[in-house]
């Protein structure tokens, strides 16, 4: 095993009692990713070879200089005999949807890719101030926009490295593939839908998407602002937790940063869940989508896989004693994706007027002696088609004429969602849950190519993780075996604002109960 | 059909730069005044990706008092909104705003319009309706140079209130008193400098005409760009006439946007507005509803003033004071605290320190560039000054010569006069010496007096004050020469 291998805390422990150093551990990680990732996504980056399709294309922006000079900076601070902080010379990637002084951050889109971020994202600088080492930036969905990674303006985009014909999910799949394949083992993501779930689910990693606010999003380069919620990425639960004891609570420069107490998340990590309420939900295992032909929407159960997983988990934390509550309703699962398509695109559309040319990013080359046309020709130019379906569709649904029945229509939505977690979590309530466990996603990983350009459906992606960003409650997903292919199945565990505690002791939980299934020993195609 | 026959419709939209220390949304600097072109600005205000605003409650803090003092509803709960639009100098593409649940709802002034600005000379009050009084942030500046156009940041994120009338107004000079009055109370209150020449008050004006009697509204001009209060007039004044003869004429009124060019004294038109631009408003997911529960409220209104038009009343009633004095002394709050400790300080007729105050305080503190609470001469020395005036101590001439000496000095009247031997000299014998020598110098004089010239006494009295050096009590100084004439 090498160090690449290792987990966050491990590393971490193993570099305090001084057996290795940070730069040996920078030097592993570089290796990996040397022999596993194959040319960075870049701007018209040309027609995929053969060899392409044989590695993962996690980055889009390596930084091993700057890697270099943090991991010798912790390595001086040991021999002094200082505390070189709880993720010292642990590295990790960094999702380019956040700003970091003196690197370019990109969003994965033409338009920002001449853009050098002149500070820092908070989570980030957390990160580094605890000392762990960023190795650069990796690709996404432009601007965050897809579930599978493909949109970005950065090619080749990112494989899936336990089938590399495979999507890594989206749109933190940069970050999934490069922790699933070992070239870092904790990365910084995003989820608007399930942007860190989902992809977690699919490289078979522990994504966690915290309670909205209790992240700071400065730096975070915005999608939808009321749903973003940047959170950690990680091959197991502990270095899930540990990354959100550095990267959780209150910021200056976030006013919608929750001022609520951070508590040790690894102290209570092995507590065990005797007594925890754990809800199934019928309404989470199936997803409702709309018929194209004929407006009606469809109803169909989940893989008998997917759901089979899911069943196993509740058994394995019923046998370790927690009380499985079945049959919790939460009827308005089903509109998730129809509010989000409005409320996001609304907010997305807004959060785009800023790259206009005029200050930074992509300027059409072309001498425009007209403002408008200059806007026209920069935006049309610099845009990809993602960020173009949600700008037309943003404007149209919030136009006056008709925002009261698609946008303030959807803001209604958005509180039944809520509705049904505080019904579901109520101490008071029928159900009193402290988690609701679902699948994370309705398929597993899909082939490259395969839902790319079918926008609606590719949504659907993201109908059993969406819930929990209209709600704002935390959630986390994690790896819970392999399909018939081989490929990674993802459980999603939902709980109450604030207690990522309770879910992240749950996780724990379940990964000591599978800690000897066979599965945990398979390696990813990449690393074969 | 002439021009009486018909009135104006007129409401302003005032935008008020708050005179907070930073910005709205982040900490640079608000006010950049005589600064380099993008000198205070920052990630946040400049709208790189990625940053957050966070709200300065100063600017809130200003919002309240100036709503409070408008007698508006302020709401418990407020929300920020995006209002989206393009142009270069938004960096964001748009502006952080209120909509629909804005600081404070409705809201009036009474607004006092003195004869001198009344048609029939006859002095009124205007109640102007407050229709909307929101916090919002500003925009930059462009400007086009050399074929080229640049951008200055500056301006962006510094507070301001945008506050809008309804159309009460009915003459150019309502509008313009309008804008004094709102210029006197914003210095008053202390939130805005409120100066229309650096655009720290600013104000387009909402016109149109109708025949006396209607009352419905006609299409409406908007004037833009106008940076003086006296210039606001003018344009109104100019708008409204354009619109009788357009109307006489049988022309329709267009909803244009006119721009007024102050050298040459006319409105061009800027665009026509045929639609409402639609600005797809929606709460600001980047801010926290601001919530003003009480605690906050009443710490913020804990020093709420009295405010000026209610103060000039009460000086009227109170002291006795003529409306023009009121006027002058309420003009701004430090010399109406002023005129009020030193009416306290000296007990006697208010209306006496009132003329002291606007005959001698008001020139020492224009000369000076001063304002009331700046000068060494307190209200209690002031009110000591007379004091010596009123007991004989000192007489008038003295007392007025004092008022500097006190300022240069930063003594007290009462130890200037003790130090300099300024009090009057009531010494019969020491006057009368005097009289003898003065008459005794003048013999063409005497005998001009003796010969009728009455008119001579003054110029007697004139010369012994000379040769005491103004100490000498006039009045006992007439007694002698008269006695010595006889």
């Amino acid at each position: 095993m090498e160090l690449s291998d290792l987990s966050a805390h491990e590393l971490a422990l193993y570099l305090r009692q001084r057996r290795i150093s940070a730069v040996e551990i920078l030097e592993s990680c570089l290796k990996r990713i040397e022999a596993v990732d194959g040319r960075p996504g870049r701007l018209d980056g040309g027609p995929l070879t053969v060899e392409d399709e044989q590695k993962v294309h996690s980055f889009i922006t390596l930084t091993p200089e700057r890697a270099r000079a943090q991991a010798e900076a912790v390595d001086r601070k040991i021999a002094a005999g200082e505390d070189p902080g709880p993720l010292a010379g642990v590295p990790f990637t960094v999702k380019d949807i956040f700003c970091v002084e003196g690197t370019p951050s990109t969003a994965a889109s033409r338009i920002l890719a001449n853009f050098t971020a002149p500070y820092t994202a908070t989570p980030v600088a957390r990160m580094e101030a605890a000392g762990a080492v960023m190795l650069g930036k990796v690709n996404l969905d432009e601007f965050t926009y897809g579930s599978s990674n493909e949109s970005s303006a950065f090619q080749p985009s990112p494989r899936n490295p336990w089938k590399l014909d495979r999507v890594p999910g989206g749109s933190s799949g940069g970050s999934t593939a490069s922790v699933a394949a070992g070239e870092a083992p904790l990365s910084i993501g995003t989820d608007t839908a399930g942007s860190i779930r989902q992809p977690a689910a699919f490289c078979g990693v522990v994504g966690m998407k915290p309670t909205y606010g209790r992240v700071s999003r400065y730096g975070l380069i915005a999608f939808a602002s009321s749903l973003d919620c940047p959170g950690p990425v990680a091959r197991n639960v502990t270095d899930a937790a540990l990354m959100m004891n550095t990267i959780a609570g209150a910021d200056p420069h976030d006013s919608t940063a929750a001022n609520v107490p951070v508590p040790d998340y690894l102290a209570a990590l092995e507590q065990g869940i005797k007594g925890l309420r754990i809800g199934l939900s019928p309404d989470y295992f199936r997803i409702t989508y709309p018929n194209l032909q004929n407006g009606t929407f469809e109803t169909q159960p989940l893989p008998a896989e997917i759901e089979a997983s899911v069943r196993r988990a509740a058994d394995l934390l019923a046998a370790m004693g927690a009380e499985i509550v079945e049959g919790v309703p939460m009827p308005n699962t089903r509109f998730g994706i129809p509010a989000y398509f409005v409320i996001s695109r609304v907010e997305a559309a807004s959060n785009l007027h800023r790259f206009d040319g005029v200050k930074y990013g992509y300027r059409t080359p072309e001498p425009m002696n007209d403002l408008r046309a200059m806007y026209r020709q920069s935006r049309g130019q610099g845009f990809g088609a993602q960020p173009k379906l949600r700008i037309l569709m943003g404007m149209y649904v919030s136009a006056a004429q008709y925002s009261e029945q698609y946008y303030n229509r959807a803001l209604r939505v958005r509180t039944l969602i809520r509705q049904d977690f505080d019904r579901a979590f109520d101490p008071q309530g029928p159900y009193r849950l402290n988690a609701l466990l679902t699948p994370t996603t309705p398929t597993t990983a899909f082939k490259m190519a395969a839902l790319y350009g079918d926008s609606v459906l590719m949504q659907y992606a993201d109908q059993l993780t969406v819930p929990a960003n209209h709600a704002g409650v935390p959630g986390v997903s994690l790896p819970a075996g392999l399909d018939g292919e081989g490929l990674p199945i993802g459980i999603q565990l939902l709980g109450p604002d604030y207690r990522e505690d309770v879910l992240l002791r749950i996780g724990r939980a379940y990964e000591e109960a599978t800690e000897t299934d066979p599965w945990r020993r398979v390696r990813p195609q990449a690393l074969l | 059909m002439t021009m009486t026959e018909y009135e104006a419709v007129i409401g302003l939209e005032t935008h008020i730069q708050l005179n907070t220390q930073t910005k709205i949304f982040c900490s640079c600097k608000a006010d950049s005044w005589n600064d380099a072109p993008n000198s205070n600005i920052c990630p946040v205000c400049c709208g790189l990706p990625g940053v957050l605003p966070v709200l300065n409650k100063a600017a809130v803090e200003k919002g309240v008092l100036l709503a409070t003092a408008m007698h508006g509803q302020i709401r418990p709960l407020s929300f920020f909104d995006r209002k989206n639009y393009f142009y270069p100098d938004l960096p964001k593409g748009y502006q952080i705003s209120q909509f629909d649940q804005s600081l404070s709802s409705g809201g009036y002034l009474d607004l006092p319009v003195p004869a001198s600005a009344s048609p029939d000379g006859q002095a009124y009050v205007r109640r102007v309706s407050i229709t909307k009084l929101h916090l919002e942030e500003d925009a930059g500046k462009t400007k086009n140079a050399g074929g080229q156009r640049f951008v200055d940041f500056n301006r962006c994120g510094v507070p301001l209130v945008e506050m809008v009338t309804g159309p009460d107004l009915r003459t150019a000079d309502e509008a313009a008193q309008y804008l004094t009055r709102l210029r006197q109370l914003l210095r008053w209150l202390g939130i805005s400098e409120a100066d229309m020449e650096r655009g720290n008050l600013r104000c387009d004006a909402n016109v149109s005409i109708r025949r006396k009697g209607e009352t419905h509204l006609n299409p409406k001009t908007e004037i833009k760009n106008v940076n003086s209060i006296e210039n606001v007039r003018a344009a109104i004044e100019h708008e409204i006439e354009r619109q009788i003869r357009e109307v006489e004429a049988g022309n329709r009124i267009f909803a244009w946007t006119l721009e007024w060019d102050e050298d040459a004294a006319v409105l061009r038109k800027m665009r026509s507005k045929e639609t409402e631009a639609d600005y797809r408003y929606f709460r600001e997911p980047d801010l926290l509803p601001i919530r003003l529960d009480d605690a906050w409220k009443t710490a913020i209104l804990a020093g709420f003033p009295e405010l000026p038009l209610e103060r000039r009343a009460r000086f009227i009633r109170e002291y006795g004071l003529p409306e023009y004095d009121a006027e002058i002394l309420t003009a701004e709050r430090k010399l109406s605290d002023y005129f009020e400790a030193a009416v306290r300080a000296y007990g006697g007729d208010p209306k006496r320190v009132s003329n002291w105050l606007m005959n001698d305080i008001l020139r020492m503190l224009n000369d000076r560039g001063l304002t009331a609470d700046q000068i060494k001469l307190a209200p209690a020395w002031l009110a000591e000054l007379l004091k010596l005036i009123d007991s004989g101590t000192i007489n008038i001439s003295t007392g007025k010569s004092l008022l500097q000496k006190v300022e240069e000095s930063g003594l007290s009247p009462a130890a200037l006069v003790e130090k300099e031997g300024l009090a009057k000299v009531s010494d019969d014998t020491a006057i009368r010496a005097v009289a003898q020598e003065v008459l005794a110098e003048n013999p063409k004089e005497v005998e001009a007096f003796k010969g009728g010239k009455d008119t001579l006494m003054g110029w007697f009295v004139g010369q012994v004050m000379r040769k005491m050096r103004g100490k000498a009590d006039p009045n006992i100084a007439r007694q002698m020469l008269e006695e010595l004439l006889k």
